[in-house]
């Protein structure tokens, strides 16, 4: 049962990631490779602050929620002013992640690169799923007021959404520090449900991890990414697979998705909605 | 109705006898690499418990019951370590053996600390893993059977400062391990202390292969000995761009050398290097349990790691033993009394001040490629 | 000491040029970042190390299997998993996270069917040193480079001078065009793939014989990358000059600088590059709607 329990507590730490590049990726139409970084600084700045100075919980995980979203613009004002081609941007953010990483691993308030052992272990099942509740909302509620309508309006059609008014360079930063928000908080909660963390945890292979969810699950959906991240994190450990083979999979799905249907499974379209309508048609 | 209480009954019995058989057992929890860059040790450790464990059930178990070994792959990282040491905890284990390593076994620590469960781990040299770093107090549940890096760093500066008359010596070790942070340093402190110099002290980061930039360093200021306290395959990277600049130093090693592939990565560039190890296949106190070993799996043992597991489970047999007890409070307070035992290595004592074992040798081993084997040269008693 | 380090990062550089360069010819003719390179180099590592400690053959036979395995893997990587998207017009981006897939695919399919073991190749040369004013150069370095320079050089001849090379640069220019023209864009992209996937077998083969094979070796690939992305992605020569400068670069760092640090620099170079010249050096201006 525990186990059960602690399966669901990590697949929903995992969806408030999720979700957050869901916003800059499905809504905005940025992609990024390097979002994991911004879960390290969540997860570093609040695990550095209950551990070292006895910062309560809530407010130390704020501090990891800020810190991370600042972080982001330090990345995205000058590569989102540049207008870099949006593989470039992947692969500036990329750099970022990589270079981040190499910052805390040479550290000495992070342990270096042999990570931060006994952090107390604060995250409860509650304390995700309030989170993960209120993430989602809040998402909604963005998505749904004029913010959200300007991403979707530059995710179509940038040059359209530009000569329509809306500032590009504005939107998208909005939309990634709201992104990187998400990301932080995910990891504040992952560092004090795990207790350790080190900066290897958070490369390259977790970002495509998220990312992997994000395409899988529908580019301009949230429900889609929620429950693709869910199965990500479940049916492996469901079938009792090994990291190796679940990596593997991630990897065929990439391509397969790519490949066959680029929207993702849920396409534009949330899951209350294949309620309502026949199941299984097209957006 | 008749029927119905029938049933009732016989699966209220079927539940009284599964309990009865839950108790009937006494679990052991074993983490350690069954994946990744340490399986080779990971396999013969878990191999060496199965065998130990079968011995020790067929002449009666303990408190009168058999021991199961609960082994989980802790893929050799530290937070995968994190996980199975919680799921040990969820099995109900006594006690656990393991991880092998100092970074998983710090990761570790603190998890079992707080379920009460000892764990005694196998070759986790590092001090930190039975000293708390912050608190530098003794941590209550954590024990080991191995030396620990001051005694080993000591023994690598001694040998080349004595045996090799080496007089300038570098080091190159991996950032990223608190293995090799550590041996570096306290080698450092030893050799410096003995009359020695350390003329340059270079690190590379874990995942990189070109060692080249801080060796062309190391290589003006033309050192005696290169002492490198990594994993044998960067030792054998680190070896081989070493002889392609020119460097002759003596190279030096630290037991996570000892591995039978060593040579096979080094080629002719890592002939000749010495390394401190914790046991010697040829050391006569293990040869009962290397012969064992031999006829259970039909190949040696991959030292050190079966010898320290198999000087573990006793340890833990003969503290629950004296404890009469599963409780972990009271098997950890039982390891702390540890005197004189008996296990696979010779006799073992452990100290209550810092839970490592008193008197534990160390030996020093020679590359030979020619004869693909490591050659013991001679072997070290603390206070020596 | 000066001396020593410009030696050895002229022979670190070397290896990121030659891995660059496969990056660049895929880049200039489909205008995406085949990250799945860095997955043909590796396996390649691992057909040259089988065909010399399984089969005991001499190095001029292990780099041409090396080759040859690598350029049909990259063949047939872009068949399964670029060429339906091509067909489609798809944005380059999506291209860039199916290469991303197949890298992580391919990656993770060695760990679980090989293993994470690392390997050696038998030594080929003596460890010889030659000595210069006092520095080392191993023979070995010396051979690598040579032959590396040697298939870039035939490769530009090749696409300088051949009525397929031709074409090659024709599809560069514009690819519809080109196909207009009554050439067959299909076969093009697969020559394009032939010849980067044999030079990243080439490429992986030295990298085992120089260092290690193992599953991540590829992760070396995103200096690579860089190197690519500083010389002007889609340029040869580029790749080439950017894979030298990184190397150098990133080996005085280490020496003067701080060499766990090193990391820092080089992916700091990347985003201000990119930032400041999105073309690199020698790259041809490129314009995509953002």
């Amino acid at each position: 049962m525990s186990y059960i329990l602690s399966i669901t507590t990590l697949a929903c730490i995992n969806m408030i990631a999720v979700l957050g590049l869901a916003i800059f990726t499905g809504f905005t139409g940025l992609f990024s490779f390097g979002h994991a970084a911004f879960m390290g600084i969540g997860a570093y700045v609040s695990a550095i602050l209950t551990y070292y100075y006895g910062v309560p919980f809530p407010l130390a995980l704020a501090c990891g929620v800020a810190a991370s979203s600042a972080a982001s613009l330090i990345i995205g004002i000058p590569t989102l002013r540049a207008r870099l081609r949006s593989d470039y941007f992947a692969i500036a953010i990329l750099g970022f992640g990589e270079a981040l990483r190499v910052i805390l691993e040479n550290l000495s308030i992070t342990n270096g690169a042999r990570g931060l052992p006994g952090i107390a272990p604060y995250t409860t099942l509650p304390v995700v799923v309030l989170c993960l509740g209120l993430c989602v909302i809040v998402a909604r509620n963005f998505l749904q007021s004029r913010y959200g309508a300007a991403c979707i309006a530059v995710r179509e059609d940038p040059v359209a959404a530009e000569m329509s008014g809306i500032h590009l360079f504005r939107t998208r930063l909005l939309s990634l520090a709201l992104s990187a928000a998400y990301c932080g908080l995910s990891g504040g909660l992952l560092a004090h449900y795990l207790s350790f963390i080190q900066p290897v945890m958070f490369t390259l292979v977790q970002s495509t991890q998220i990312l992997a969810a994000v395409i899988a699950g529908g580019l301009g959906s949230i429900s889609g990414p929620l429950v693709a991240s869910f199965l990500f994190i479940a049916l492996p450990e469901a079938l009792r697979v090994a990291q190796m083979w679940r990596l593997v999979a991630y990897g065929l799905i990439l391509v397969l998705i790519m490949l066959f249907r680029p929207q993702g499974l849920l396409g534009h379209q949330e899951i209350s909605r294949l309620f309502k309508r026949p199941a299984g048609e097209d957006h | 109705m008749m029927r119905r209480a029938l049933a009732v009954l016989s699966c209220i019995a079927l539940l009284a006898t599964a309990a009865q058989a839950a108790e009937d057992v006494i679990k052991v929890g074993h983490t350690v690499s069954l994946t990744g860059g340490a399986s080779m040790w990971g396999q013969s450790e878990k191999n060496a418990l199965e065998l130990l464990i079968g011995k020790i059930n067929k002449d009666g178990g303990v408190l009168g019951k058999k021991i199961v070994l609960v082994s989980y792959d802790n893929r050799n990282d530290p937070v995968e370590s994190v996980n199975v040491a919680r799921r040990l905890v969820n099995d109900g284990v006594v006690a656990v053996i393991g991880p092998a390593q100092s970074g998983n076994s710090i990761a570790t620590a603190p998890i079992l600390e707080r379920a009460k469960i000892p764990m005694i781990v196998t070759t986790a040299t590092n001090p930190y893993v039975t000293i708390d770093k912050d608190t530098g107090k003794v941590r209550p549940f954590a024990f080991r059977p191995c030396f620990i890096d001051p005694f080993q760093g000591t023994v690598a500066a001694q040998f080349a400062y004595t045996d090799l008359g080496a007089k300038k010596a570098a080091v190159l070790y991996d950032v990223g391990s608190d293995y090799g942070q550590w041996l570096a340093k306290y080698f450092e402190e030893a050799f410096t202390a003995k009359g020695g110099e350390v003329v340059a002290k270079e690190a590379f980061r874990s995942e990189e292969l070109d060692y080249r930039a801080q060796l062309g360093k190391i290589k003006g200021l033309s050192p005696d000995v290169l002492f490198l306290p990594t994993t044998q395959k960067e030792a054998a990277m680190a070896a081989r761009q070493a002889r392609d600049l020119g460097i002759t130093a003596t190279l030096l090693g630290t037991d996570n050398w000892g591995s039978p592939d060593l040579i096979d990565l080094g080629g002719s560039a890592i002939d000749g290097g010495y390394f401190v190890n914790l046991t010697d296949l040829s050391d006569p106190d293990i040869q009962g349990f290397v012969a064992e070993y031999r006829a259970a799996y039909g190949e040696d043992p991959v030292l050190p790691n079966p010898v320290m597991a198999g000087d573990a489970i006793y340890m833990l047999v003969d503290a629950i033993k004296r404890a009469g007890s599963t409780d972990g409070t009271a098997i950890a307070k039982a390891l702390e009394e540890t005197r004189d035992l008996p296990v696979v290595s010779g006799k073992i004592t452990v100290n209550p001040e810092d839970h490592n074992p008193l008197n534990k040798p160390a030996v020093i081993q020679k590359v030979d490629t020619k004869a693909h084997a490591f050659v013991f040269v001679k072997k070290y008693e603390p206070g020596d | 000491m000066f001396l020593q380090t410009l030696f050895t990062g002229l022979s670190v550089g070397g290896i990121y040029a030659l891995m660059a360069v496969g990056y660049s010819l895929i880049f200039s003719i489909l205008n995406f970042s085949n990250f799945a390179h860095g997955s043909v180099i590796m396996l390649g590592a691992y057909m040259g190390l089988g065909l010399a400690s399984k089969f005991g053959l001499k190095l001029g036979f292990v780099v041409a299997g090396a080759m040859a395995g690598g350029g049909l893997l990259a063949v047939l990587n872009e068949r399964l998993a670029y060429r339906k998207l091509r067909h489609r017009n798809a944005p380059s981006l999506y291209l860039m996270i199916s290469a991303m897939g197949c890298s992580v695919f391919l990656e993770n399919m060695v760990y679980v069917t090989i293993g994470s073991r690392f390997y050696a190749f038998p030594e080929f040369f003596t460890r010889r040193v030659v000595t210069f004013l006092g520095s080392s150069v191993s023979v070995m370095d010396l051979f690598a480079l040579a032959f590396s320079l040697l298939a870039i050089g035939a490769l530009g001849l090749f696409l300088a001078r051949s009525r397929t090379g031709i074409a090659v640069r024709a599809g560069v220019c514009d690819m519809t065009m080109c196909s207009l023209m009554g050439v067959d864009t299909d076969r093009l992209v697969a020559l394009v793939f032939l010849l980067a996937g044999a030079l990243g077998g080439l490429a992986g083969t030295f990298m085992g014989v120089r260092y290690l094979v193992y599953p991540t070796m590829g992760w070396i690939t995103n200096k690579a990358y860089i190197a690519a992305v500083i010389g002007g992605l889609g340029s040869l020569l580029g790749a080439i000059v950017g894979g030298v400068i990184l190397g150098v670069v990133e080996t005085f760092i280490s020496a003067y600088v701080s060499s766990v640090l090193r990391d820092v620099f080089s992916f700091t170079i990347l985003v201000a590059l990119l930032v400041c010249m999105p073309n690199g050096l020698f790259g041809k201006s490129m314009e995509e709607r953002v």
